[in-house]
């Protein structure tokens, strides 16, 4: 460094010898390793110099400056200074070489940073962004291999190893499991790898921290050219904080995508489901016939059909699925299916064979899921204006005689999918012009207003009492609309569905 | 909805608290599954403080009482309050569960049959 320096700033000391010159001295030169590297005359012999100090680069004797023909204290003292000088100069140019040396690594790592992000910025896709990532990293920091594990929201890893994979994943997660308890990097040599990855010399795993998400971790395998000094692995602690942010994002696009995913299949599903429901109400001889559903903003397992078939009664169904959403969707349309098949086939299909052989096709389905539908199945017999009816756990179904109190017709058996044998058997009813029966669902007496206290049947009764001189579809609006009032500032819960019949 | 369990001998007593509908229902059902994850299946579900059931929480109730049953063991409830006795009359649950008044009655049925074991 004393050369360089001497290099740049040859006219001053050529002006430093000068003076001395002046001053009486026979020569003057500077020293480097014991040699004399320039000298004021040429080829003085230094040997003689009475005069002598050293320069220093901090403690490290880097040379000396000797004057020749002087010996006064004044003389040495003179030397002395300008040997002080000269010192100070090297140290600030080392000083200067090292910020500069600093400033070279943080633009390096910038634009390193740089080339990292315009390779993964395209990408949304967490795999894509892995290997990208991997294979950048492993380019920047001059590796042999990297690695990039993310634990996902299920808890299961995804693994990216560039250009192969190295390690396998028992290594792996133990590696993290010390990465992670100390929170630290992990700087392993040759020795310290486990013993069966033979090719591995030194592996740098650093964590990658990630908001709201399991571990992840950045690993660099087998450092081309030297070890893992400082700037690489600031380097690389760098890119494990891009990465993190990196991932971050591709988990948010992937929870979006998917939520829009199953946001788009419940839509689907509730659009099945509503066409599934019969578009048209029934003209039946004797009986004012409405029937309709108001579907929760969930997907919900009501239904309600019927059935006119020449030479078979008039049948008509209410069902009522436990749960919701798409299994809740999927049971109801097979329900409907099985009542429909029943209705269709059997030869006397009453509502107790309908609701028994349902029973008996659907149980193992639904135990399988753990669900159950509540099923009414009625029938309108004309000839005798009676309704023959079998409830397998439905409420609630309302009977109001004309110019009577309203009742609720209790089920005699257990729902659909609970029991492997269906108790519900075959009952009669009158029903006589003015006689109203109403087939709801649960969502409807169930409903609950701002101050959680329930419709409940006792409001239901009354009100079927009260609309019983109505036509069919009058009923079904105002207890819509009653209910509706009820519980407004609620959102509701679950399907509403009501079925009316009305003898005329 | 507050969740208890105890053991009383064999029998896993549950003691539920509040409202049992879609929303607390998951909880129990991990617990059912817990139960009957080996023998014997046998559960005590106390409903002296519940006041309300929808139709997620009974069929949380029916897939423990199969889940059991599957294992020869059973799942019986116990202080059905009246709106929640209601829903089971209604329903006709009455006939697929053992209904008892109270949970040391319930407990006790299980006797000879836990005591075999």
């Amino acid at each position: 460094m004393l050369p360089t320096i001497l290099t740049a700033q040859r006219p001053h000391f050529e002006a430093l010898a000068k003076a001395w010159q002046s001053a009486g001295a026979e020569a003057f030169v500077v020293i480097v390793n014991g040699f004399p590297l320039v000298s004021w005359p040429p080829y003085a012999d230094a040997e003689e110099a009475v005069l002598v100090e050293n320069i220093w680069a901090g403690h490290k004797k880097v040379g000396e400056l000797r004057v020749i023909g002087l010996s006064s204290a004044e003389a040495r003292a003179h030397l002395q200074t300008e040997a002080r000088l000269i010192s100070s100069l090297i140290q600030a140019n080392e000083n200067l070489q090292g910020v500069t040396a600093q400033l070279i690594d943080t633009q390096d790592q910038m634009l390193a940073l740089y080339d990292l992000t315009q390779a993964t910025r395209e990408y949304l896709d967490l795999n894509t962004v892995l290997e990208q990532m991997a294979r950048e990293t492993t380019r920047l920091i001059k590796v042999e291999a990297t690695f990039i594990m993310v634990q996902r929201p299920d808890e299961s890893w995804l693994i990216k190893q560039y250009p192969e994979p190295i390690l396998d994943l028992v290594t792996l997660e133990h590696m993290l499991d010390i990465v992670q308890t100390t929170g630290q990097d992990l700087l392993l040599s040759e020795e310290e790898v486990e013993s069966a990855h033979t090719d591995i010399r030194d592996l740098l795993l650093m964590p990658i921290q990630i908001r709201e998400s399991g571990q992840a971790a950045l690993g660099l395998v087998n450092k081309i050219e030297g070890d893992f000094l400082s700037p690489d692995i600031k380097l690389a602690r760098a890119i494990a904080e891009h990465a993190g942010a990196q991932i971050e994002n591709a988990l948010l696009y992937q929870k979006s995508l998917e939520q829009t995913k199953l946001q788009t299949e419940m839509e689907l599903a509730q659009r099945v489901q509503l066409n599934l429901l019969p578009r048209q109400q029934p003209s039946v001889v004797g009986i004012d016939f409405w029937a309709g559903s108001r579907p929760a903003s969930q997907v919900g397992g009501d239904f309600y059909d019927f059935l006119q078939q020449e030479g078979r009664p008039f049948t008509f169904t209410v069902g009522d699925i436990s749960g919701k959403g798409l299994p809740a969707a999927l049971l109801m349309s097979m329900t409907r299916t099985a009542i429909r098949a029943k209705v269709h086939d059997i030869p006397v299909a009453t509502p107790e064979v309908v609701v028994a052989r349902s029973n008996t096709e659907l149980y193992d389905d639904f135990t399988e899921v753990s669900m159950f539908a509540t099923i009414f199945v009625g029938q309108y017999e004309p000839a005798n204006r009676q309704i023959l009816y079998a409830n397998a756990g439905h409420s609630p179904v309302i009977y109001c005689p004309a110019g009577g109190s309203a009742r609720l017709l209790e089920a005699d058996g257990t729902a659909v999918g609970i029991l492997p044998t269906s108790f519900s058997e075959n009952q009669r009813l009158t029903f006589a012009p003015g006689d109203v029966l109403i087939v709801a669902t649960d969502g409807l007496s169930e409903a609950h207003n701002t101050r959680d206290e329930m419709f409940g049947y006792d409001r239901l009764l009354r009100l079927t009492e009260s609309l019983a001189n109505e036509s069919a579809q009058a009923i079904a609006e105002s207890l819509y609309q009653t209910v509706n009032e009820f519980s407004s500032g609620k959102s509701q819960d679950d399907d509403q569905t009501v079925m009316v019949l009305k003898g005329i | 909805m507050e969740l208890k369990t105890r053991q009383v001998n064999d029998v896993a007593v549950l003691e539920l608290e509040g409202r049992f509908d879609a929303h607390t229902a998951a909880p129990v059902r991990d617990i059912f599954q817990e139960i009957t994850s080996q023998e014997p299946a046998c559960i005590v579900v106390n409903l002296a403080n519940v006041h309300f059931v929808d139709s997620t929480a009974l069929s949380a109730l029916v897939a423990g009482m199969k889940r059991s049953r599957q294992l020869g063991g059973d799942l019986r409830l116990c202080n059905l309050q009246p709106p929640v006795r209601m829903i089971f009359e209604l329903t006709r649950l009455d006939r697929a569960f053992e209904i008892f008044t109270g949970e040391a009655e319930a407990v006790q049925a299980f006797g000879p049959q836990v005591e075999s074991r």
